[in-house]
């Protein structure tokens, strides 16, 4: 299948924050520096109540993105148009400036597992996967963004790393990414690959937005919860995506244990610092490494990182 | 993977993973490859154990006070076989619980107890009103304007986050005092079911019990009846001569409540 021309990706957005509830008053009252919200899509398809009343009020002062966990982009059944039509008329509504959802299948036969269930890295599930996103690109009339999932099985059947089958999505489909990097330090340990190999293989041309966001360590391996600050480990990576992507759309995703707002905007001047840091010194640079002296480094098994690859 | 059997296409994966996720059938296990630190089995479980807690997860922020009267180990149990029974199959996880109280009228070791049944209805038309649509309310000022031969032939309809409930125990009282983390109070069952109401207005929401006449009137009234059917419906409970009285006073009650949208 050719590779389409790539178009002009969207306008960058700086530094932002998913939007939660327990701090739509603040927000609205106190207007932080926050360059942007995300919101998550599947919490707005309702007809009325808090929940609108305070997206719109917020619609009104920030520029807003939308993230959805249900398009069910890697499901072998024909795509939800129902849902499709609910998030066209929110984007709408909104001016959402873009869409996102996963590289994943979210249930299947009628029934939602309501998980970010991963699939083979196939030929088969590429051709599948490039034909599912034109869909809804044609529907939506705009560029999807797809985020590559945390996952915690790897299959037989899979013929290539995570990172080409993301990348020969990217090309075939012409849509966006959107890079989760604690999604690759998760998949990384949980794999035991190295993430550096995952983000350098990345084609910037197709990148349009990052996420940052904290996971629960079980020693052997990772759970994503979203639930804690981002780690060290985390904060490491994301230097070496600001080094390699340059100035793009960062933000925080917390979706569990939610902090006072003051506490994810410390979080979020912490994302700049260490972007303008990297942007005006270069990521060799001792004030990056005084910022990132603690990071813990990321053992990782050579041979089984290059097994895995070759599989 | 067998090397007589074919690899499975995605469809088939797809399949088999989520009858893994379902019910622990372990053909999946043929496709899946682990690592010495974390085995196949392991990292299946992850996604088996992810897929019902999710889902209770729904359930628990949902229920909150069928939680604290069956307790967080049997709501647990209970969680499992509402799973079981009625795997997800909207695309929101908010629409998860809609048949957990016929559920649990249906179920053996829940059906005993009815006021379980009763406050899961309750709780999901709570639910109901929060995210209902708005809708501009008619104001007492709206009615002025109508000449009195008119009235016989009005109809109404409600605000879209009405919702009308006839409950045989005192389930709004259990729900306030969970809610408010007040003492535990007594489950008591009525001699009769009471009609209640519950409606949104100002994003917050609000329930009220309702005479039986009341309750009749709203029903019928949501059913399209006018006026004069519905003075005449009430006669079953007061004099004739007072139904009129008595059923504007209903309307302009609940015009102050915020539970009308228009008239016609």
């Amino acid at each position: 299948m050719p590779n389409k021309t790539p178009q002009k990706k969207y306008p960058q957005l700086g530094f932002g924050l998913g939007l939660r509830k327990e701090h739509y008053q603040d927000v609205i009252d106190t207007r932080p520096d926050v360059d942007w919200f995300e919101i998550l899509t599947e919490n707005y398809l309702v007809e009325g109540g808090k929940p609108l009343y305070f997206l719109h009020q917020v619609a009104e002062h920030y520029p807003l993105v939308m993230h959805g966990v249900s398009m069910n982009i890697g499901n072998t059944e024909p795509l939800d148009r129902d849902y499709l039509t609910q998030v066209k008329q929110l984007k709408k509504s909104i001016n959402a400036r873009w869409l996102s959802d996963h590289l994943c299948w979210t249930g299947t036969n009628g029934t939602n597992a309501h998980d970010l269930l991963p699939l083979p890295y196939t030929e088969e599930s590429i051709n599948h996967v490039v034909e599912r996103i034109e869909q809804v690109q044609d529907f939506l009339g705009s560029r999807l963004l797809i985020e590559n999932v945390s996952s915690y099985i790897s299959y037989k059947q899979s013929e290539m790393s995570e990172w080409e089958f993301l990348n020969e999505i990217a090309k075939r489909s012409d849509c966006l990414l959107l890079l989760d990097i604690n999604n690759i330090y998760v998949s990384a340990v949980n794999h035991e690959f190295d993430p550096l190999n995952y983000l350098n293989a990345i084609d910037p041309q197709q990148v349009q937005q990052f996420h940052l966001a904290g996971h629960s360590d079980y020693g052997d391996y990772i759970i994503d919860t979203h639930d804690e600050p981002v780690c060290r480990a985390v904060w490491e990576l994301y230097a070496q995506a600001v080094e390699r992507f340059g100035e793009t759309t960062f933000m925080i995703e917390r979706d569990a244990s939610i902090p006072p707002l003051a506490e994810l905007l410390d979080e979020l001047n912490f994302a700049r610092k260490i972007a303008a840091a990297v942007s005006t010194q270069g990521i060799n640079h001792p004030q990056i490494q005084n910022l990132l002296e603690n990071l813990p480094i990321i053992q990782t098994s050579a041979a089984e990182a290059s097994e895995a690859a070759a599989v | 993977m067998n090397s007589s059997k074919s690899q499975p296409d995605l469809k088939e994966l797809q399949r088999q993973m989520l009858a893994w996720l379902k019910a622990h059938d372990p053909v999946i296990k043929e496709s899946v490859t682990g690592t010495e630190k974390v085995p196949a089995d392991l990292r299946l479980d992850i996604y088996a154990n992810a897929y019902r807690y999710r889902l209770i997860e729904a359930l628990e922020d949902t229920f909150p006070a069928l939680n604290t009267l069956l307790g967080d180990d049997d709501f647990f149990n209970m969680g499992l076989r509402y799973i079981e029974r009625y795997p997800s199959q909207h695309f929101s996880l908010r629409f998860f619980g809609h048949r957990l109280a016929d559920f649990l009228a249906a179920e053996d070791g829940f059906k005993e107890q009815k006021v379980l049944s009763e406050m899961a209805q309750f709780e999901w038309l709570l639910r109901a009103t929060f995210d209902a649509a708005a809708q501009p309310r008619l104001s007492l000022e709206d009615l002025q304007n109508i000449a009195p031969e008119q009235w016989p032939e009005l109809t109404f309809s409600f605000h879209p986050s009405l919702q009308r409930i006839n409950l045989s125990f005192n389930v709004p009282q259990l729900w306030r005092a969970i809610e408010q983390e007040q003492p535990p109070i007594d489950i008591v069952e009525q001699e009769y079911p009471a009609g209640w109401v519950i409606w949104r207005r100002d994003l917050r929401t609000w329930y009220r019990s309702m005479d039986v006449d009341e309750a009749w009137a709203m029903d019928t009234m949501q059913e399209g009846e006018n006026f004069a059917t519905i003075c005449a419906g009430v006669c079953e409970w007061i004099d004739e001569q007072h139904a009129p009285t008595r059923v504007a006073g209903f309307i302009q009650n609940w015009i102050n409540e915020g539970l009308i949208c228009s008239v016609k």
